[in-house]
């Protein structure tokens, strides 16, 4: 817990909170953007529209996002060679489990002041009726699973090699592999493709119309299987983390 | 030797043993297979051979990765000297500041233009494997010059926003964003007065008439080039205030 | 002293001030050439301030600076800096290269030859270590490499800052022997900046002393040395007497703390004069004889509360 408290105190005049805070603002300038004229078909099913849209604008900026919160967390410590020092004073395991704790407890945030925004948002443009609170927690819960299994490797790539240059163009490369894998399945086994499997909206467009129909998925077993699968990427980031970690020389 | 070829292989030197270039290699390869596999699957929507295949490749490319990637390359050549002490030694070389800086500079556009190049080398390669039989458009070699020219527009701003801000992540975080804003600024026709935007209108990204204010577009490109490496030197020579 | 000879490095009232507070205040440095100029004071005095401003790393906030005769501005910068080399702070590297590339940087920017970079490795024996990578250096080894990058084209003039920080003692040992031989080898003046006394003391034969900013003590090593003598201290019931009796003979005295305080005497002499004072009815309770080392003279300089 000290370990933790420590790790916020680092941050502080690090402007993570505000470089995270920024990240956000961009994805919610995006996301107005790209929903600021609904029309009367959009109204109806707005809130099922707006969790494919955030799906869709997660699973492209979260790889990259998560990789510039993994390594301005772990550049503090390459940058003052701290590694050394710190492992004197503190377990290894301490230290690595307080990393991926704080960076858990600022995704939580984001994500929750993502949700908060939107929601209210939507309520703005009027769409009808209220949100489905059942398919909206479980979305943002499969989507905190997918962020943070992104952020767990990140995060072990950015404390593994003192060049960011390799975590961050991973990161970037991430966000690339995850848009390929939109445009053509509906899940993935991926890393990457966490939030797109667990997109629990699907859409239909009808090219003469011009209208897109949103249903909630049905999931068959491989896509079900894709979506456990976003829970075993955490839990083996995390323990290779944490095997690394606890395993580097100093 | 002068002064500038004497910091440009000081700075190769730095960049020996770390195949940071690779991800100039690695990142447009998976981009230009993402854009003609989308090609190919709406091949019934895209009927412009050629230039739907160039949406295709560059939309996603100009305005998220590529200003992000500059980004990371440019925050790379900066952190050789923001790590340890070795602004002490980069700033008692003697040679001018502007020299100094245009070290930094030649690696960053120079992987700017090589980068360009891979990705226009590989939409040739995609057109071909994709079986179009018409010519390739003569005006993409326009698209190379003025896109290029609009990425060395964003190497420049943040080679500045790196040597200022010591920070590896924050100034690819400023690219990131300062790309997706490109994607709104662009669509209001404002894109010739900001930097991030000059890229992609170059490339002629996400614009089916491929029609580029000239005029607009070069003098955009020359002003924040101008006015970054004025910065950049200026706040060399300043020192540690 | 003798100032026929232009000096190397002369400030004039240089001052930084960073917001309210002066880190240099009116600094006088005057180093002569061919000397090892010792740059003395306790940590966060304003010694690598001072440094970086004759590097031109840091803008001095008032004040001039003239190196080899020339004041180091924008226009003489570059020819300036070709002629000293510097260490400053903690050595500067790039990790991933050997340190034969880091070296070649230094070479390449600087404009000297292949040859150079061979034989400043041999100086500070690192010729073996050339081809592995400096981040596996030890700290001894990279602070070596620092040195060498300094000395790389033997420049005019030398500034190193704390250069055995981080040391061993046979390193500091082969450092300061290093040290001492660049004037008379190499014609290279040296300033060197230390914390410790001792080693400016072994090191260097001119020192300037900095305390909060303000050059306190700059002289050559002989004359503080001349200041550390030794001294004798009388305790006496009238002092007043017993120092018109002393200066009838001659000899200045000084009172502090109840203490008469008199130079160091030839035995025969003391024993007369504290004859002729308990001649007079005066009562001697104490005769002490004290020594003042270079320590204390140093600690009175710069304040004892601030130093190590």
């Amino acid at each position: 817990m000290k370990t933790l408290q420590l790790e916020f105190y680092k941050i502080r005049r690090r402007n993570v909170w505000l470089s995270m805070f920024a990240m956000l603002g961009i994805q919610l300038l995006w996301g107005l953007w790209a929903m600021r004229n609904p029309k009367d078909w959009e109204l109806a099913s707005g809130w099922m529209s707006l969790l494919y849209s955030l799906s869709v604008l997660d699973g492209l900026m979260m790889p990259t996002i998560m990789s510039l919160l993994a390594s301005r967390l772990a550049d503090i410590e390459h940058k003052g060679n701290t590694y050394k020092q710190l492992k004197t004073l503190r377990p290894a395991a301490c230290l690595y489990q307080a990393k991926a704790l704080c960076g858990t407890i600022i995704l939580i945030v984001l994500l929750a002041l993502q949700a908060a925004f939107f929601i209210l948002y939507g309520y703005c443009l009027g769409y009808e009726g209220n949100p489905d609170l059942h398919h909206y927690l479980l979305s943002y819960g499969l989507k905190f699973a997918s962020c943070l299994s992104l952020f767990l490797l990140q995060l072990l790539l950015s404390m593994l090699f003192a060049n960011q240059m390799i975590s961050l163009v991973i990161g970037l490369g991430g966000s690339m592999i995850a848009l390929l894998v939109m445009f053509v399945a509906h899940y993935s086994f991926l890393p990457w493709g966490g939030i797109l499997s667990s997109t629990l909206v699907g859409m239909d467009w009808d090219k003469t119309s011009r209208i897109i129909t949103y249903f909630y998925r049905e999931y068959s077993p491989i896509e079900t299987a894709a979506v456990v699968c976003i829970f075993v990427w955490v839990v083996v980031f995390y323990a290779a983390g944490h095997f690394l970690f606890t395993r580097r020389e100093a | 030797m002068t002064a500038l070829q004497k910091t440009i292989s000081a700075e190769r030197i730095k960049l020996r043993r770390s195949p940071v270039w690779l991800a100039f290699f690695g990142l447009p390869l998976i981009s230009a297979f993402f854009g003609t596999n989308n090609y190919r699957m709406n091949q019934g929507i895209l009927k412009s051979e050629w230039l739907s295949l160039w949406t295709q490749h560059s939309l996603f490319l100009c305005f998220f990765f590529m200003p992000a990637l500059i980004g990371t390359y440019c925050s790379y050549l900066w952190r050789l000297e923001h790590s340890r002490n070795n602004w002490n030694s980069f700033l008692t070389a003697p040679v001018s500041h502007f020299a100094l800086y245009f070290g930094k500079l030649f690696q960053g556009v120079l992987m700017t233009i090589l980068g360009n190049a891979w990705v226009f080398l590989l939409y040739f390669v995609c057109g071909k494997l994709c079986g179009l039989t018409t010519p390739v458009p003569k005006a993409a070699l326009s698209w190379f010059l003025c896109g290029t020219l609009g990425g060395i527009v964003v190497c420049c701003i943040q080679l500045t926003l790196s040597m200022w801000i010591r920070s590896f992540a924050i100034p690819i975080g400023i690219a990131l964003a300062g790309g997706i804003g490109g994607l709104l600024i662009t669509n209001k026709g404002l894109g010739c007065f900001y930097p991030y935007s000059l890229y992609p209108i170059g490339m002629r990204a996400n614009n089916p008439n491929m029609e580029l204010p000239a005029g607009q577009f070069l003098s955009g490109c020359v002003v924040y080039i101008l006015i970054c490496c004025a910065v950049s030197v200026w706040k060399l020579k300043r020192g540690e205030g | 002293m003798q100032m026929a000879v232009q000096n190397l490095i002369e400030t004039h009232n240089l001052t930084k001030r960073y917001g309210k507070a002066l880190s240099v205040n009116t600094l006088n440095m005057k180093v002569p050439p061919g000397a090892v100029y010792g740059f003395l004071g306790p940590n966060g005095a304003g010694k690598s301030t001072t440094l970086k401003m004759i590097l031109g790393l840091v803008r001095p906030s008032a004040g001039a600076i003239t190196l080899f005769g020339s004041p180091m501005d924008e226009k003489n910068r570059i020819r300036l800096l070709t002629d000293t080399g510097s260490l400053i702070e903690s050595p500067s590297y790039y990790g991933h290269l050997s340190g034969e590339e880091n070296l070649h940087i230094i070479q390449t920017l600087k404009g000297c030859t292949k040859s150079d970079v061979d034989e400043v490795l041999k100086i500070v024996r690192l010729t073996d270590a050339k081809n592995k990578l400096v981040g596996h250096y030890s700290l001894g080894m990279k602070q070596r490499l620092g040195l060498a990058a300094a000395l790389l084209g033997f420049p005019k003039l030398l500034i190193l800052d704390e250069p055995t920080n981080g040391l061993d003692p046979a390193g500091i040992q082969e450092m300061r022997e290093l040290i001492c031989s660049l004037p008379s080898e190499y014609g290279i003046t040296v300033v060197v900046s230390s914390h410790l006394l001792s080693e400016i003391d072994q090191m260097a034969d001119h020192v300037g002393i900095i305390r909060r900013g303000e050059l306190v003590y700059q002289n050559t090593l002989e004359s503080l040395h001349a200041h550390a003598k030794e001294q004798l201290a009388l305790r006496v019931s009238n002092m007043t007497i017993a120092a018109d009796l002393l200066r009838q003979e001659g000899i200045e005295t000084q009172q502090e703390e109840g203490w008469l305080l008199l130079p160091m005497l030839e035995d025969a002499l003391a024993a007369k004069l504290i004859r002729n004072i308990m001649e007079q009815n005066i009562s001697l309770y104490r005769v002490e004889q004290r020594e003042t080392s270079l320590e204390d003279i140093f600690l009175t300089l710069t304040g004892k509360e601030s130093s190590l």
